[in-house]
């Protein structure tokens, strides 16, 4: 069918939806256009991040702009791919219908990318084809006849590199356009099909409300894909247009033909046709740049000895480069709690701002510098493309623990935090497989876990300064245990609890390019403002809490500091755990920050901070300043006066940390994935047995071998 | 009981308050809001499966 290239004419603000398949380049060009004008949020019932922003067109006028997740059809198959797909097809309450749509194609591969751009013109909306990495294409010696494409398709087509800002301008300028040319592509659906496509379409335009030209293309996609994956917010199809589809299911069932495949066929073969008038491949000499890098990163030795380099490298810049912007923050925050001491008089209030929420939130703080490289890294390795080989090794070792290589990614999320990484566990179809890699999601030392690790390192090593290489030794021997316990568990249940047979994987590897360091930089503010955020609201509410706890009630006339902490409820419940984890060498006040850590793992930086500080008030007379909480853990002490934070208590509490379940939120998540409260208890019994078990077993035997 | 500490107490039930009300929130809008460092949404559609 050929769509008559009228231009079309909008009496309001278009809204711009820019599609394409993952990793050519979308986020690059949705930040290009929009900037730091974008929010960030969720397709309400799914966990799908939704990507808005606003970009002006040449006359100043504030243009509307989607990026939709990465699919290769709207045929989908995961729950990102069934939001772009239902975007698209305006089956989201919660999302305008895109008026126009950009598709966005590696130049490198045009004709694969190709499938996609096929089904989106069907849609009989205005669309702007971009050729992206037209650099990258260039240099493989791929020659793509831009004019000849836009005269196939009708449509403006716009050579990019949306890396470098080439191209924008152009396409801004298009997008300013008030008539946008509909395409004039055309293809042949199989005459035995053709039935099937108009009944359907006549149906869905007449009780699903669809115009004409989209209830085609939405008739051709319910052939193809079945309607096999659908998410919460998506408009169900009408009663009537679901019993045609069914009908046809059957009969094509009956008759044995696969005519879901004869349409995709009939649709590469135009696409086949179309991509040998309008692209010239290159002739590649022999392995590419990236190959020959491959060879190294993808081998089954040197690719994990390059992994464990990087790994040290992230850990390493971690340490080195965060320390002065740390105490910067550090003194800062001594100073502003020394000014409040001295305007303000002596009370509770006093107290609650200087011991609760500076203290609390202050501490936190002090490792904003630490995160951000950590984020940076991450940014950097995923621009780069490396990320995907770091799959590719993952999968390796995973498929022997049984796990697949979809797994990858919810555990990888789970680096940062578990709860996005349990979520991610949608896209795994094996509901053991994603079991599995629920249960175990935790494990991954998640960002949290980072400032505790953090405050024992310091506070394990006599003296100021703790050697680099201890430093760096340490955090890759608490990563290595958490991963190296996410698999141990997952091969224990894989064969025990939840036996099945990991499915195979394909997955495509991105050529290597250099990074974006302006997408980087800004997805590193954007962690960044969402860390402070988390500390000015959630971890500053439960300071002031734990302060309370830690202040009432009130012990009698005459105690010490130190006595009233031990009055106070928080001190009552650090006594009541006392004997469960004295064996594994933690006094009352380490419980208190154990029982806090269940609020965010963090906070046990800061209930140190308002515990031990305390204490040091003692030490140090009333109004002195607080020293540095290393230096008040290293003061602390035993009843008989035996030092509380050896070298073996700050090791057998990372160990503690690694693998205890501590996290309210996460437990709730896991709660509402799997529908049970069996599943959450079982997690926290398993993790924090393994944990205890753990710290015993390295805390009494390092005791008897005389550490 | 002083300013000091009425104030204070007022200030631990806000808190309180807060907290009980995100969590509430929370609930009825799941969703992680992609607040946490996940991967793009480009690298976990590059995962795909044979059958």
């Amino acid at each position: 069918m050929s769509a008559d290239a009228k231009p079309t004419l909008y009496p309001r603000t278009p809204v711009y939806a820019i599609i394409g398949n993952p990793n050519c380049g979308k986020s690059t060009l949705f930040n290009a256009l929009t900037g730091l004008k974008q929010k960030v949020g969720n397709y309400p019932g799914v966990t799908v991040e939704k990507k808005q922003g606003t970009t002006y067109s040449q006359h100043g006028q504030p243009l509307a702009v989607i990026d939709l997740p990465g699919t290769y059809s709207l045929a989908a198959r995961s729950p990102d791919e069934a939001v772009t797909r239902d975007v698209l097809l305006g089956r989201r309450a919660d999302t305008p219908t895109p008026d126009r749509i950009i598709c966005l194609v590696d130049a490198t591969n045009l004709e694969r990318n190709l499938y996609l751009v096929h089904q989106v013109l069907d849609l009989g909306r205005p669309v702007i084809l971009v050729l992206n990495m037209m650099d990258l294409a260039a240099a493989a010696g791929v020659n793509i006849r831009v004019a000849r494409l836009e005269k196939e398709l009708g449509i403006p087509v716009i050579p990019c590199e949306a890396v470098n800002g080439k191209g924008i301008l152009q396409l801004k300028l298009a997008m300013s356009r008030p008539d946008l040319p509909l395409s004039r592509h055309a293809w042949d659906v199989p005459p035995a099909i053709a039935a099937a496509v108009a009944e359907l379409q006549a149906s869905l335009a007449a009780n699903d409300g669809k115009p004409p030209l989209s209830a085609r293309a939405e008739a051709l996609l319910l052939l193809t894909d079945q309607d096999s994956v659908r998410v919460a917010g998506s408009t169900p199809l009408s009663a009537r247009t679901a019993e045609i589809l069914q009908a046809w299911q059957k009969r094509w069932e009956a008759e044995g033909m696969d005519w879901a495949g004869a349409l995709v066929n009939s649709r590469y073969e135009a696409i086949g046709r179309l991509a040998a008038e309008v692209v010239q491949p290159g002739v590649m000499a022999g392995p590419t740049v990236s190959d020959r890098i491959d060879a190294v990163v993808t081998h089954p030795i040197w690719g994990w000895l390059v992994l464990v380099a990087v790994m040290t490298l992230l850990f390493v810049s971690i340490f080195t480069l965060a320390e002065y912007p740390m105490d910067w923050i550090g003194v800062q925050v001594a100073a502003l709690a020394g000014w409040v001491r001295g305007v303000m008089p002596p009370g509770d209030l006093r107290d609650l701002i200087t011991d609760g929420a500076i203290e609390g939130v202050g501490t936190i703080i002090t490792f904003l510098p630490q995160i951000l490289i950590l984020f940076f890294f991450i940014g950097l390795l995923e621009n780069t493309g490396y990320m995907a080989r770091a799959a590719f090794i993952m999968d390796r070792l995973m498929s022997r623990v049984g796990l697949n290589g979809k797994s990858f990614i919810p555990l990888l999320s789970s680096y940062a935090c578990a709860i996005p990484g349990i979520m991610a566990t949608r896209t795994i179809e094996d509901p053991k497989d994603r079991l599995t890699t629920i249960l175990v999601a935790p494990l991954m030392s998640c960002s949290a876990r980072l400032p505790v690790y953090l405050l024992m390192i310091a506070a394990l090593v006599p003296g100021d300064r703790v050697p680099l290489a201890t430093k760096v030794g340490l955090m890759l021997l608490m990563y290595a245990l958490g991963t190296g316990g996410a698999f141990g568990f997952a091969w224990l249940f894989k064969r025990t609890l939840l036996k099945g047979a990991p499915p195979l994987m394909i997955m495509e590897l991105p050529p290597y390019r250099l990074p974006g360091l302006k997408d980087v930089a800004m997805h590193m503010v954007e962690r960044a403002g969402l860390f402070l955020k988390r500390a000015g609201t959630i971890i500053l509410g439960i300071s002031i809490v734990l302060w309370f706890l830690s202040t009432f009630p009130r012990a009698p006339a005459g105690a010490t500091s130190i006595q009233q902490v031990e009055y106070s409820i928080a001190g009552r419940a650090g006594h009541a755990i006392e004997p469960l984890i004295k064996p594994i060498g933690f006094d009352w006040r380490i419980g208190i920050g154990l029982i806090s850590s269940f609020a965010a793992r963090e906070v046990f930086v800061s209930s140190t901070a308002v515990v031990f500080s305390v204490e040091n008030f003692d030490a140090n007379h009333e109004h002195a300043d607080i020293a540095p909480l290393r230096v008040a853990l290293r003061n602390a002490r035993w009843p008989d006066g035996r030092p509380l934070f050896t070298p073996l208590v700050c090791l057998s509490l990372m160990i503690y940390y690694v693998f205890a379940m501590q996290c309210m939120s996460t437990i709730a998540v896991v709660r509402r994935e799997t529908n049970t409260w069996r599943w959450p208890i079982f997690q926290t019994a398993y993790m924090t047995g393994a944990a205890w078990i753990l710290s015993f077993i390295v805390y009494q035997g390092g005791t008897a071998l005389g550490f | 009981m002083s300013f000091q500490t009425i104030a204070a107490l007022a200030i631990v039930a806000l808190a309180v308050t807060g907290l009980i009300w995100r969590s509430v929130a929370k609930s009825a809008k799941p969703g992680c809001g992609g607040g946490c460092g996940c991967p793009s949404s480009e690298i976990k559609a590059k995962l795909k499966v044979v059958k």
